[in-house]
């Protein structure tokens, strides 16, 4: 993947040599796996091999977890299928482009259960690689670095949005997103975290919202919002919030002044950012970088990452793995995408449901 | 047995209120399948369901005796038949239910004496421990639905005379109490919300404290006087001991609603004995989960030895999901279908840990499997 340089994911090799056991001609990029010190031989398999960039997007199936730039698109074969994170909902360019290319498309985002559960899905790191980053962040903030003081009132956890990633922030906010860290403080008596959750709806109510931002320690954008237009919470209102408060977004919705009205985070004013760099300090320069349209007046600490869960690659790709695993054996024993049948089996069915080509036009 | 020709489904001879069954479009599922289905006579008249909305002109789905659905290669109930029930089945048929091995010693024996198949369909999870078949959104969603309810009939539209949102305080947070959040922020049911919403209520206001909040009684105190509910969604590791004494009640305001959704026993007459996490609150069923404070039926399942002094409405079932059946019986056949396949496919001797996603899976809920279990092998016997 060619995005920015802390994004080290790839898929391990006990899916890839998984594949190429069961018959699939795997061809992998040369230098696959280096980023988190793989070497060719942890790959080696019958019937895989390595070759260069253009060779590895020429083959039948390309599978990449996010999706390639327009370029790496075009070497693709018309008629081949690209298996990624596509998020056909919100990126209607790119399906055209897909189309145009005359690709079939896996959304990975897409793959589902008959009760609409995705099954490709990593949520639980999503909440607690950015609870973490922004604990870390609040541990320096604290008034009087007494983040493990016993004397100190419990931590003011600010949750809006209940949704599948929000029930993964409870837990990792109980649980300090650390374990060993939670079994310490709890063994020195430190009080732990309250966690104050509020549904996305009650936020537009200012006499609601606005008294449990005084009260906030740690302000947690979890919601999906219908409407990317309207913040959900206003730049001005974290005025409120004590000085020393950390801002988490984890719905990573991007800033676009080109659209009238804007569409902006839903903590306004907070950075975008990745698997580069995640947190950011009120005075760091990345505030003034955003678009002139957003109002970034009132700044706090904060953390934002465009992959939450790339921060930790191998925990991350070997979870991808074990839940894809089942889908590319359904796509080998059928005999490829065009003959899996959308009202077969169980898997056969998710895949139908993620085709582009089954996609609206 | 090998290949399974034939399945029985008994009826639940459990509570009244007990009215889950499996639909038809899943018995129709299982004839299309290749079985013969015999359901027990009456089955799913609780629900309303005759014998011919299973039937439905199809002749590989029969009515029969409770004994003879018993006679069946496979056995499929919800809720475990009574131990002296499975010396109905024929040795090397297939038992399907909820089994709880783990916790269920005495099951376990009797099964494996009377060389019984069986798969456990809590037992049942995926490649990551995820479980398989489990409908703890409802659990959740239904408990707080019974709540909310009552809170509602003491504050029509949901407007607590204290003006704020209603405050709900849920301790644990795993996976009920994960639901347990989202079910809060919602008002125990989405169309009560809408309205809610319309109407521009006040909302709620869900609180959640880890394990190290409730170890402290006097942060805990603030927490409690202030909160309209007060759920208990903890998964304890020591269940000898409440996470909240009888006395710590006695903080809730008179108006509050405990709501009791982990639903531990009391079983005194073990060592240690097992106590529930709100102490001194009433064990309840289908037949009756909502408990006032002066309720003449909060005695018969509180031990007198377990104090009981402090008390205020509680919501309490020992089977939440069954509050809506239906709804919950398509949630666990649509989990269902897939993890019977290689069981039809293979019968129950030939599964493999090494198969499929979901015959790895169905090996996992096995007799087999677990009595191989380190887990077995280590309990005194």
């Amino acid at each position: 993947m060619r995005h920015e340089a802390g994004e080290r994911r790839v898929f391990l090799p006990a899916l890839v040599t998984r594949l190429a056991r069961r018959g699939a001609q795997v061809v992998l990029e040369h230098g696959y796996g280096s980023e988190i010190g793989l070497t060719p031989a942890d790959y080696a398999a019958p019937g895989l091999r390595f070759g260069d960039r253009a060779e590895a997007y020429a083959q039948d199936y390309v599978i990449i977890l996010r999706c390639p730039a327009d370029d790496a698109l075009r070497l693709m074969r018309p008629g081949a299928c690209l298996l990624s994170m596509l998020h056909y909902p919100t990126r209607p360019q790119r399906v055209a482009f897909l189309r145009a290319l005359g690709l079939e498309g896996i959304s990975l985002d897409s793959l589902k259960d008959d009760s609409g559960r995705r099954l490709v899905e990593n949520l639980r790191a999503v909440a607690w690689n950015g609870l973490a980053a922004a604990l870390s962040a609040l541990r320096q903030s604290y008034p009087g670095q007494a983040f493990e003081d016993p004397a100190r009132p419990p931590l003011r956890v600010t949750l809006i949005g209940a949704g599948a990633v929000g029930a993964h922030v409870v837990q990792a906010a109980t649980r300090y997103s650390d374990e060993t860290l939670r079994g310490r403080l709890a063994a020195a008596d430190v009080p732990g975290i309250r966690v104050n959750v509020v549904d996305y709806d009650f936020t537009r109510h200012e006499r609601y919202l606005r008294p449990l931002l005084a009260e906030t320690d740690l302000l947690v954008d979890a919601t999906q919002r219908p409407d990317p237009t309207r913040p959900v919470v206003p730049n001005a209102w974290l005025a409120d919030l004590p000085p020393h408060a950390v801002l988490l977004d984890l719905s990573v919705d991007p800033y676009d002044c080109t659209v009238d009205p804007p569409v902006t985070k839903g903590l306004e004013g907070v950075p975008q950012g990745n698997l580069d760099q995640y947190v950011f300090a009120p005075d760091d320069p990345a505030w003034d970088r955003l678009p002139a349209c957003i109002d970034t007046r009132q700044r706090r600490w904060a953390a934002s990452c465009y992959s939450w869960p790339g921060v930790h690659p191998r925990q991350c790709m070997q979870l991808y793995g074990q839940q894809l695993q089942p889908v590319l054996r359904t796509l080998l024993e059928a005999g490829g995408v065009a003959q899996v049948n959308p009202d077969g089996r169980f898997f056969e069915r998710a895949i139908g449901r993620a085709l582009l080509s089954r996609q609206p036009a | 047995m090998t290949i399974p020709r034939t399945i029985g489904f008994p009826r639940m001879m459990k509570e009244p209120g007990e009215k889950r069954v499996f639909l038809p479009e899943f018995i129709q599922f299982l004839a299309r399948a290749g079985l013969t289905v015999y359901i027990e006579e009456g089955y799913g008249s609780r629900s309303g369901f005759t014998f011919a909305d299973y039937h439905q002109g199809e002749e590989a789905i029969r009515q029969a005796e409770r004994e003879r659905i018993f006679q069946q290669d496979l056995v499929l109930v919800l809720r475990s038949p009574l131990r002296e029930e499975y010396g109905l089945l024929r040795p090397g048929a297939c038992l399907i239910s909820m089994l709880h091995f783990p916790t269920r010693p005495l099951r376990v024996e009797r099964l494996r004496q009377l060389g019984l198949h069986a798969v456990s369909l809590d037992s049942l999870a995926n490649d990551i421990s995820l479980r398989l078949v489990e409908n703890m959104h409802a659990v959740a969603w239904n408990g707080l639905e019974a709540a909310f309810d009552v809170l509602e009939r003491a504050w029509p539209g949901l407007r607590p005379p204290h003006g704020g949102p209603t405050r709900v305080l849920i301790l644990g947070a795993g996976m009920v109490g994960k639901h347990a959040v989202e079910a809060a922020t919602k008002l125990g049911n989405v169309e009560r919300y809408q309205e809610h919403l319309r109407a521009s209520g006040p909302g709620s206001l869900a609180i959640t404290v880890g394990r190290a909040l409730t170890r402290q009684p006097e942060r805990l105190r603030e927490l409690f006087s202030q909160a309209d509910i007060l759920v208990d969604a903890t998964q304890r590791r020591d269940t000898s001991r409440p996470v909240v004494p009888n006395a710590w009640l006695d903080w809730l305001p008179a108006h509050a609603v405990v709501t009791d959704l982990a639903v531990d026993p009391y079983t005194l007459d073990t060592n240690p004995p097992v106590v529930r996490g709100i102490e001194g609150i009433p064990q309840g069923n289908l037949d009756q989960y909502v408990f006032s404070a002066d309720d003449p039926n909060w005695d018969k399942t509180v031990p007198p030895s377990v104090p009981s002094a402090q008390r205020r409405t509680v919501v309490s079932c020992y089977s939440w999901p069954g509050i809506h059946p239906e709804a919950c019986m398509r949630h666990y056949a649509q989990q269902l279908e897939p993890l019977l396949e290689p069981l039809l496919a293979k019968g129950y001797a030939a599964l493999s840990p090494g198969g499929g996603y979901f015959e790895r899976a169905l090996y996992r809920g096995t007799l087999t499997a677990w009595l191989k279990s380190g887990e077995y092998a280590a309990r005194p016997r």
